[in-house]
């Protein structure tokens, strides 16, 4: 898919001067790049509904169904009957899905098992969520930038080997220990931070303080990934004639790095993140139990256990379409890259 | 989080809750020494509860899955009546009730002067709206068992005339937990804003969080609060975490963990409220390898409650007797306490001619905390006897589904412990609905139509304990121990709710010394 992009997004050397009338290649090749885009959207796209048909399988395959699962203790077989025609659970899976799929244009993600419109359950969570891991991905992005460089710069050198152990030796952690880790460290032991996310009256976080430890314990794990990644890309592309040739020539260091190396290490560091964000939409759902985030995460779990499957759906739907952006302008930024160098 | 075990308090069965004298010690907690013994007014209560955000609910008479909307609904809307401290049935919006001499009919009168946030009196048709409304849910029937939406009617402005298809002494029980008091023809789309007649009114609602602010004119008495804030939770950790940490004041129903590292911060109360979870073992009576009587009362015999107590609950709670209702102010303590005999349950297990080659499972779930250990602790502890059991654990719903009123041997788990009768006619009548052992007693089913139709509380007592007497030496039932309830609070809250169950949520009595 990378590679379908890398190709059309080239800049030209020299655009044709506005009011020029355009060759018919150049029509042509817009065409056909417009085209590739729709291509690599719709195949995205196709992606996202399989994914959702599986979610409504799996939820199918899970003992028990939302009617049971969200019954009250000595509720009569009757009264289950009756919620399960309200639920539309007698109808076969596929029916069930189609109807959720023909709502999903429109923006309609269907109703819950407890009768809630999907779309309101999620709108207050999501964007916590999103707020939540859109401040972990700068964080990492930044942070592994920085210590990855840092330890290119002196390849072998003190600095280089302490970064690479430390983010080896992170990577390796899984969130809920951080998140335990940082909760005793910072909240229970000095105080210095919330332990938990309270909410407003309007229903988002109620002080900037209440974000860092949920942020740093998703964005911790991530940056031993992302150090590794950015210093494995900058040790590669060391070696690559063009960065060579600039070294040879005498160029200022700083500038070799800015205008030589990390360009070509572009496309891999953007890979590298882009593939986090699944990470850490995926990392929060724990993070967010352990700090009490009013997010999305808690809303999942509760609906695994309802076996309530739009609700189920409209979370990966959301989360997918999201993902899926971030993979788009992770490709545009490889396209990019990739063009800007030659 | 126990959600089952919030399904059916507010729900279905009416629940949970109160406790009772015997083991109660009045409505409040015991305070720290030193402490101000005149009660504040003022101040903001912070308090955490166990919620799920997919599963909130507004609506007073909708499944209150949730702990937290528990606690909001109990703040704003009163019920008719509300779990007791001495009697396990308390005056809330009705002051007091009466039935005729066929207990059939019971008229309650409802409180003096009590009005609806908004300034409106309440009256006897704005209780029967709500009564018909609640019996109108899908688990109305289990709510107000016995009690048809036509049989409830208002008599003037101040009664309201409940009559039940059969003789019941309890009826008032019943009208304890869910019988939350909206206004006539309240719409449903305006029921999150609907005004209540309770202690507080609300202030806003998010998210499942919300602030309350206290209701001058309660016609219960002054509240010294002047707000509470809930704060919802998705884990007992991070409650206790929040507590610790001091983001809040109070977190409600935590669990005997969070007790455990609370010890050690002085600065932090542990509230017990005695009786609050029974989680018996239920032994198939009708067929399977444990119909034998002498079986049940083998492994009654085999099992080390006090072992049991110890290791399950954290000592954070005491021995049970076999019959469920500990907290009942008639339970029968005059029963002899049976204790652990392996001689005397290999013999019967002998003379039942007992399979003591063979692997029996015990199925079990992790609803609640506890409930699996306390299979796994009963599995060694009866092999002592010769009895050989597998622990299965099951997913929750196919535990409920598959499980549940089927098994031959099962754990399962009641919050209700303040009601001997309650109990027998959820679980043991041979035809109730929930017969978790499938348990078939003429001589018990008697004894309960006794119980529910003698109107003379001396003379009921007396049946009452026949039946006691009847469930101990023969029921599927192998209770070992009753968990207490367990909030945390920090120091300078005062006032707090001691009674089990949902005895927690009245907090119109507490107040901050700060």
């Amino acid at each position: 898919m990378a590679g379908a992009l890398s190709g059309t997004a080239r800049r030209p050397a020299a655009g044709p001067d506005v009011g020029q009338p355009r060759p018919a290649g150049t029509m042509l090749a817009r065409a056909r790049r417009v085209g590739r885009l729709f291509a690599l959207l719709a195949r995205r796209a196709l992606l996202l509904a399989v994914l959702l048909a599986t979610v409504f399988a799996a939820v199918e395959l899970l003992p028990g169904d939302a009617a049971n699962a969200t019954s009250e203790r000595g509720e009569s077989a009757a009264d289950l009957e009756q919620r399960r025609a309200l639920l539309g659970l007698d109808r076969p899976v596929l029916s069930r899905f189609t109807d959720w799929m023909t709502g999903l244009p429109s923006g309609d993600l269907g109703t819950s098992a407890r009768g809630e419109s999907v779309a309101d359950l999620l709108s207050r969570p999501f964007p916590n969520t999103l707020l939540l891991g859109g401040l972990a991905l700068l964080v990492t992005l930044a942070v592994s930038l920085g210590l990855g460089c840092w330890a290119a710069l002196k390849p072998g050198g003190g600095a280089d080997r302490a970064v690479s152990a430390t983010a080896t030796g992170i990577l390796a952690l899984p969130e809920f220990v951080v998140a335990v880790a940082l909760v005793l460290v910072f909240a229970l032991w000095t105080g210095w931070l919330p332990a938990v996310t309270l909410t407003d009256s309007d229903g988002s976080p109620a002080s900037w303080q209440m974000l860092v430890l949920p942020v740093l314990a998703l964005a911790v794990p991530q940056i031993g990934w992302n150090t590794r990644i950015v210093r494995a890309a900058l040790a590669d592309e060391a070696k690559a004639p063009h960065v060579e040739s600039a070294v040879i020539d005498g160029l200022p260091r700083h500038r070799v790095f800015t205008h030589h190396l990390l360009p070509g290490a572009m496309p891999t560091i953007a890979a590298g993140i882009a593939t986090s964000t699944g990470m850490l939409l995926g990392g929060a759902v724990v993070v967010e139990t352990i700090f009490n985030y009013p997010g999305i995460g808690s809303v999942l779990a509760g609906a695994v256990a309802d076996r309530d499957s739009p609700v189920i759906a409209g979370v990966v739907a959301v989360t997918g379409a999201v993902i899926t952006g971030v993979l788009l302008l992770a490709d545009l930024v490889r396209a990019w890259a990739s063009g800007g160098r030659t | 989080m126990n959600r089952r075990q919030v399904l059916w308090a507010g729900g279905a069965t009416v629940t949970t809750a109160l406790l009772a004298a015997c083991s109660g010690n009045g409505g409040t907690s015991a305070e720290p020494a030193g402490a101000d013994a005149k009660p504040r007014k003022g101040g903001t209560l912070r308090i955490g509860a166990l919620g799920r955000a997919g599963a909130i609910t507004r609506d007073p008479h909708g499944t209150q899955a949730n702990e937290s909307d528990y606690l909001i609904i109990s703040l704003v809307h009163d019920t008719l009546t509300a779990p007791g401290a001495k009697t396990n049935t308390a005056p809330r919006l009705a002051t007091a009730w009466k039935a005729s001499d066929d207990l059939k009919t019971w008229r309650f009168t409802l409180a003096e002067g009590a009005t609806f946030h908004d300034g409106t009196p309440v009256t006897a048709d704005d209780v029967v709206w709500s009564l018909r409304r609640l019996r109108g849910t899908p688990s109305g029937a289990s709510r107000l068992p016995g009690i048809k939406a036509a049989n409830i009617k208002a008599e003037g402005a101040r009664t309201v005339v409940l009559v039940s298809d059969h003789p019941n002494a309890e009826l008032p029980l019943l009208t304890r937990l869910t019988t939350f008091v909206l206004k006539k023809g309240t719409k449903d789309k305006e029921i999150g804003k609907a005004p209540g007649t309770g202690p507080f009114k609300l202030d806003w609602f998010r998210s499942g969080n919300a602030r309350l602010v206290r209701n001058e004119d309660w016609h219960g008495g002054e509240v010294l609060l002047d707000a509470v804030e809930v704060k919802i939770f998705e884990s007992p950790q991070a409650m206790s975490n929040a507590l610790l940490a001091g983001q809040i004041d109070v977190a409600s129903n935590v669990g005997a963990v969070a007790a455990r590292t609370a010890e050690k911060r002085e600065d932090i109360r542990i509230v017990r409220r005695p009786d609050d979870m029974a989680m018996p073992i239920v032994m198939r009576t009708s067929s399977g390898p444990f119909a034998d009587p002498k079986v049940r009362e083998a492994l009654k015999l085999a099992v080390d409650r006090e072992a049991m107590v110890k290791q399950v609950l954290s000592g954070y709670g005491k021995v049970g007797n076999d019959i469920l209702g500990t907290g009942d102010p008639a339970y029968a303590k005059d029963i002899p306490q049976r204790a652990r005999d392996l001689a005397k349950a290999k013999s019967l297990l002998q003379e039942a001619g007992f399979d003591t080659s063979k692997t029996y499972k015990l199925h079990t779930t992790e609803d609640i905390s506890g409930l699996a250990e306390s299979a796994t602790l009963f599995a060694t502890q009866v092999r002592e006897a010769g009895v050989r059991i597998e622990v299965v654990k099951q997913e929750s719903a196919t535990f409920w589904e598959k499980t549940w009123l089927k098994g031959d041997l099962y754990t399962t788990y009641w919050g209700t412990n303040d009601s001997v009768v309650f109990l027998a006619s959820k679980t043991m009548v041979s035809d109730s609905g929930q017969n978790e052992a499938a348990w078939d007693s003429a001589e018990f089913d008697a004894a309960y139509r006794r119980v529910t139709g003698t109107k003379d509380p001396a003379a009921r007592a007396k049946v009452l304990r026949d039946l006691q007497r009847i469930e101990h030496d023969e029921s599927g039932y192998l209770l070992w121990g009753v968990a207490d309830g367990i909030d945390l609070a920090a120091a300078p809250v005062r006032g707090l709710p001691t009674l089990p169950g949902y005895g927690r949520v009245q907090l119109e009595r507490a107040w901050l010394a700060r």
